[in-house]
């Protein structure tokens, strides 16, 4: 049996150190919380999808924009991050926006490295701008210590594994201690958690290096998260709604609004109906809009498509590079460098990447809190409250507040390792450690990715069906029950990875119960059985629940507006 | 530079030592001629047909009666008849009786059920049969054992990795020593050289598991090693830009479709095909090999997947099914499915497409197996003109080997390893060894794949267009210039496989510059800028091949 | 995928190393006891090892990812008739 290194009580416990758990965490904090923990999988000073920086925070400032914050939330709903969102949520985070803004400046970093409250691309023609730009190269650094001014206590190395309710209520958690090859377990009991893991990676098939599992847009460590919750009983929405990113072929990195050109064919033909040369106002959304372009042009024959910065200025070069390291694509500059890639003379072409689970997950208020009492989550892993930096920062904010509150009526667990579910988790990862013959994580996320590839893909060129989904989720179900019979693990490293597939198999599950339940055809989630898009539907949000008793149940509510 | 062992010295040099390699080399031998069989493993259990085969194409006079027009026809109508030249099939079947004939008699179990030859299986409900159903589980090691027999010399762990041209005809070739850990060169000076490397895999992304590039219906070490080599001297190529996929169990990748006796259905029930309700050991479940991409498209319509069902299949019939798949050497797959409780008589297994793999397209071969190349042959499933898989490798294999053989007297042994090609290549591969770090050959290996799936892919649900192929052929390019200035290498073993993927390079640029040429659309060569099947086109063939540097590609006729 | 050798009952012949289609083995016989799986991600699970092992000491699992998929083929009926 692996060990119990340390035994830990807290108010609040905080599930990733990222954008959403760090403003969690300070929130938390100044709320009054006297043990606020941080546990986070990697180093909080360069983890998540927002290890290297951003530069773009959705926000609302009336000064810019003016009194009426309704034409920005429309723009904001119609952006790539507004699919299938609370009109509520969206609203209350643009009009929140600018105070946690002013709050990033005043701890330092740089909101307005031109000078000004600078909102460009990411937009249609014409229409406002959400999207601030800022050089967000250091936000993790400085969140860092904005967390260590506060007293909060930041476990490195933790990555968080199972979390425990007792009496219907979130108790704990159970972490490993990875910071060193041998693992141990670490118990945290708290009457509140909250998660804050990011996207979920790694459930499709690679869609540019089908080999390999890492070559992903945001950060592939980020991986199931989701699926903390759900083995506790909260509610997960939208997951059966498909997010493709796109960007750059083949290495894939987020930041595809980062560049700044036109979408072309190989004749020359723009893309898209946007733009004819590269506006650095707007950019070119085409791919936001049309979100299989990049597939199409594959599939019809007519691409590739390339993105052709050729005809900016050198300035507006200059400035979309240095917007890039910005963003945190550093990588991706040094290769082009050293490679002789330059977008003043090359056009590089662009891809649709796998999908991923982005703004699809827990169902939450407008405090972060989930279906389960004492259980918040905030940032991409949440299903209904918008994704990407901007809104992570904000929802971890209000989060953090509302647990302080929360946590000073309530206790953690009383003993957490007597917990059936903690109990069963840390047998069966101590199973992976004893077996000296098996198999490798990577086998059983590889199969997992087929599956998801073959039985839940998306549209437009691959379509669900009852029959998909039911063979997906028996072939699942063998998958799961071989794994848990054979899996392997030498060290801490790859007992994390092996913890990540199992919340893995649960996000996959989650997505294939939902996508049964959506009988209709939506965006790229195509069903062949059921080829209509149906209007009553259009107002409604499916909510998917995993019962203490294992059983999955499945019910429609109304967007909150 | 890596150090060269003594050259050797042979009239005959078989490149590669499987069902094709062998019987040329027996052939060659028996003319009297010196014979060596390089082989990249061990002639005892290498290439795809290492651990068995159990059908032989044949037209066997005394089952299927004097008109060998009428088995002629069912050849050219079953899965692998659409790309022949029609003279050289009828040579193949004229001479396959009499190639049964021989491996029975050197111990190859021809006749499993009884005192004669029998026919099963692979065919149409009511039409002759032209496969005769046999026990190859010990080929490999029966013709290693005659080659020995018949004076032939095998050399394993000695894959060739190039060839050697002077004065216009072959004068040997350049081997790459991986019996140990540090890699070696050995010149081989020939007067005549066979290729059989058997078929192209690793070329697209594994359809199965796609994370495991070895995870091939056919043998993943066989990587179109004839055609890359071939190509680089100015053999001609023929086919090389239709595609071909296998198809079988998921996700475990294993030819050997056919030797399965069931029925294919939908998950309500439903047959797939039209052929038969109930499948036998004499007629199984065709549909397949008529509808190539049926478990793809039922997955594209989501009316899938589709299962075999064996259950309403005869135990006896079930039995002799288990018996046909030790035979056909699946018996990794028995041993699988009886680790797991996988029981075909209760269980209906899910079937799929396979990637896109060269067989049966490549080297441009005359009736008596020489390529374009004076003094080069060709056999087996890298020969783009003619294909009948197994049987066609061994009797096209003993035709080459005979006149090569044959033949080889009147030419000179050159000293081959003086030629500048021969330090060029050495030079090249070296530096992968010497270089300290850099990218691994797997990496460029799945660059091709990648690269091939996205602008190269098959049909029916995948297109090709000028805009594509030649985007591909410029990404081929970059990544060629790359992996030759990246590529580290720390063992003789990861050499041979950084070689391979320069040959899959080859492969995969013969194909685009292939595809670009036809424009039309044919089988699963779709275009999207052609969209029609130019009917121009129906008996001629696209030959390819490279002249100074210069890709050249020509229609010609097919040889009836 | 790969094969997995049983140290009790191999007796250090080779054979497997000598014989295997893709060369995954290595066995240096004046350094090492019994062959060594060095590249077991290019095992074409050809079973060649397994059938020509003179001591069955060899056994091949097969990885995840290449899970037979399959089904009771009681359930492939229409769905009316199943409930």
């Amino acid at each position: 049996m692996i060990p119990v290194s340390k035994t830990i009580d807290a108010d609040v416990v905080i599930v990733g150190g990222g954008i959403g758990g760090a403003m969690a965490a300070i929130a938390a904090s100044e709320s009054g919380a006297k043990r606020v923990v941080v546990l986070e999988k990697c180093h909080v000073k360069r983890s998540g999808s927002g290890a290297t920086g951003n530069d773009h925070f959705s926000c609302y400032i009336p000064e810019v924009h003016g009194d009426d914050v309704e034409p920005v939330l429309t723009a904001l709903m119609n952006s790539l991050v507004g699919q299938a969102k609370d009109v509520e949520l969206m609203r209350l985070h643009l009009l929140e926006s600018f105070d946690i803004v002013k709050k990033w400046e005043e701890w330092g970093i740089n909101m307005r490295p031109l000078g000004r409250w600078n909102f460009q691309g990411h937009a249609l023609p014409g229409k406002p701008r959400a999207f601030l730009k800022f050089d967000g190269r250091k936000q993790k650094a400085v969140l860092a210590e904005q967390m260590k001014k506060h007293g909060v206590t930041v476990l490195n190395h933790h990555p968080v594994v199972e979390l425990a309710k007792e009496n219907g209520r979130v108790c704990g958690a159970l972490a490993i201690d990875a910071s060193t090859p041998d693992p141990s377990f670490v118990l945290v009991s708290a009457p509140c958690v909250i998660l804050s893991t990011g996207l979920t990676h790694r459930l499709y098939v690679n869609g540019t290096t089908p080999n390999y599992l890492f070559n992903t847009a945001h950060c592939p460590n980020n991986a199931g998260g989701q699926a903390l919750g759900w083995r506790i009983g909260a509610s997960m929405v939208n997951m059966e709604i498909p997010y493709t990113h796109a960007g750059t072929k083949y290495l894939q990195r987020a930041g595809k609004a980062t560049w700044i050109g036109v979408y072309r064919y190989p004749d020359g033909k723009p893309l898209g109906p946007f733009v004819t040369k590269p506006d650095p106002e707007y950019g070119d959304v085409t791919s936001d809009i049309w979100n299989s372009a990049f597939l199409d042009v594959m599939h019809n024959g007519r691409g590739p498509a390339y993105l052709d910065c050729s005809e900016n200025t050198p300035e507006t070069l200059a400035y979309m590079r240095k917007a890039m390291f910005d963003e945190g694509l550093s990588a991706l500059i040094a290769y082009m460098d050293a490679k002789g890639i330059d977008p003043a003379r090359h056009a590089v072409e662009f891809t649709r990447f796998e999908p991923i689970l982005h703004g699809r997950g827990l169902d939450v208020d407008k405090n972060g809190q989930t279906t389960v009492p004492g259980l918040y989550a905030a940032g991409d892993m949440v299903g209904n409250a918008g994704c990407g930096l901007g809104l992570a920062a904000w929802m971890g904010w209000r989060a953090g507040h509302a647990a302080a509150a929360d946590a000073a009526n309530s206790t953690g667990s009383a003993d957490l390792a007597s917990n059936p579910a903690i109990k069963a988790k840390m047998e069966l990862l101590s199973s992976f450690m004893s077996r000296n013959i098996g198999a490798e994580w990577q086998e059983a996320n590889i199969a997992l990715t087929q599956i998801m590839s073959d039985y839940a893909n998306v549209g437009p060129y691959n379509v669900r069906s009852e029959t998909l989904l039911k063979a997906g989720l028996g072939y699942l179900a063998q998958l799961r029950e071989e794994t848990n019979a054979s899996m392997k693990a030498s060290c801490s490293h790859t007992l994390m990875r092996a913890a990540e597939v199992l919340d893995l198999f649960d996000c996959a599950e989650c997505i294939m119960r939902s996508a049964l339940e959506r009988k209709e055809t939506r965006g790229n989630h195509k069903r062949s059985d059921y080829t209509f898009t149906n209007p009553l539907l259009a107002d409604k949000m499916l909510d998917v629940t995993r019962k203490d008793d294992g059983s999955v149940v499945t019910s429609w509510r109304n967007m909150k507006h | 530079m890596l150090e060269f062992n003594a050259p050797l010295s042979t009239d005959v040099l078989v490149v590669g030592g499987g069902i094709g390699g062998l019987c040329a080399a027996i052939a060659s031998a028996r003319t009297g001629a010196r014979t060596m069989v390089a082989e990249k493993a061990d002639t005892r259990r290498s290439g795809s047909g290492a651990t068995g085969n159990d059908h032989f194409a044949c037209y066997y006079p005394k089952a299927h009666g004097s008109d060998i027009r009428v088995i002629l026809k069912e050849l050219r109508q079953s899965l692998v008849g659409a790309y022949h030249d029609e003279k050289l099939s009828l040579r193949f079947l004229e001479e396959s009786i009499h190639m049964v004939d021989r491996w029975q008699e050197w111990g190859i179990n021809m006749k499993p059920f009884g005192d004669d030859y029998e026919f099963m299986g692979h065919a149409y409900p009511g039409r002759p049969r032209i496969w005769l159903k046999y026990d190859g589980h010990n080929q490999k090691q029966v013709l290693t054992r005659q080659a020995k027999k018949e004076g032939v010399e095998i050399v394993n762990h000695l894959p060739v990795i190039d060839l050697i041209e002077m004065d216009g005809e072959i004068a040997g070739a350049l081997a790459l020593d991986v019996s140990k850990d540090t890699p070696t060169f050995t010149v081989i000076r020939a007067r005549k050289v066979v290729l059989s490397t058997g078929t192209a895999n690793r070329l697209y992304p594994a359809a199965g598991s796609p994370g495991w590039p070895f995870n091939t219906a056919f043998c993943p070490a066989c990587t179109g090693a004839a055609q890359a080599q071939a190509w680089r001297i100015g053999a001609k190529m023929v086919n090389m830009e239709m595609p071909n996929r296998h198809a079988g169990p998921k996700f475990f990748a294993r030819a050997g479709k056919s030797t399965w006796i069931g029925v294919y259905r939908y998950p309500n029930g439903k047959l797939l095909g039209p052929f038969v309700d109930r499948a036998t050991r004499y007629v199984g479940d065709i549909t397949c090999d008529v509808w190539n991409s049926a478990y793809t498209d039922v997955l594209l319509n989501g009316s899938g997947p589709a299962y075999i069902d064996c259950t309403q299949t005869k135990p006896e019939d079930l039995a002799f099914m288990r018996e046909g798949m030790i035979s056909e050497g699946l018996t990794t797959l028995v041993d699988y499915m009886d680790r797991t409780g996988l029981d075909v008589s209760r269980h209906a297994v899910e079937f799929m497409q396979y990637e896109p793999h060269i067989i049966g397209r490549g080297l441009e071969i005359d009736i008596d197996g020489q390529t374009s190349v004076p003094g080069l042959y060709a056999a087996g499933d890298m020969v783009g003109n003619f294909r009948a898989d197994i049987a066609g490798a061994a009797v096209y294999g003993w035709i080459a080997g005979g006149h090569a053989g044959a033949s080889a007297a009147s030419c000179e042994l050159k000293n081959a390893e003086t030629s500048p090609w021969v330090a060029e290549r050495a030079q090249l591969y070296s530096s992968f060894v010497e270089r300290e770090s850099g990218a691994a050959w797997k990496e460029a290996n799945l660059a091709v794949q990648q690269i091939m799936d996205s602008y190269a892919a098959a049909g029916p649900h995948r297109l090709r267009s000028a805009t594509l192929l030649t985007a591909g052929l410029k990404y081929m390019a970059d990544l060629r210039k790359n992996a030759i200035n990246e590529i580290s290498v720390p063992d003789a073993h990861s050499l041979m496989r950084a070689i391979e993927t320069l040959d899959l390079m080859d492969n995969g640029e013969i194909v685009m510059h292939a595809a670009l040429e036809r424009k039309e659309t044919r089988g699963m060569h779709q275009r999207s800028d052609y969209t029609f099947t130019n009917p121009l086109l129906s008996d001629k063939f696209l030959e390819v091949w490279q002249e100074n540097g210069t890709v050249r590609t020509e229609w010609r006729q097919c040889w009836n | 995928m790969p094969p997995v050798i049983d140290p009790s009952k191999c007796v250090g012949c080779g054979t497997c190393a000598d014989i295997c289609n893709s060369n995954i083995f290595v066995f240096d016989r004046s350094r090492d006891k019994m062959p060594q799986v060095k590249f077991p991600e290019e095992c074409w699970h050809c079973d060649s090892c397994v059938l020509d092992c003179p001591k069955g000491a060899i056994t091949l699992r097969i990885p995840l990812a290449f899970t037979l998929l399959h089904v009771d083929a009681g359930s492939l009926k229409p769905q009316e008739a199943k409930s």
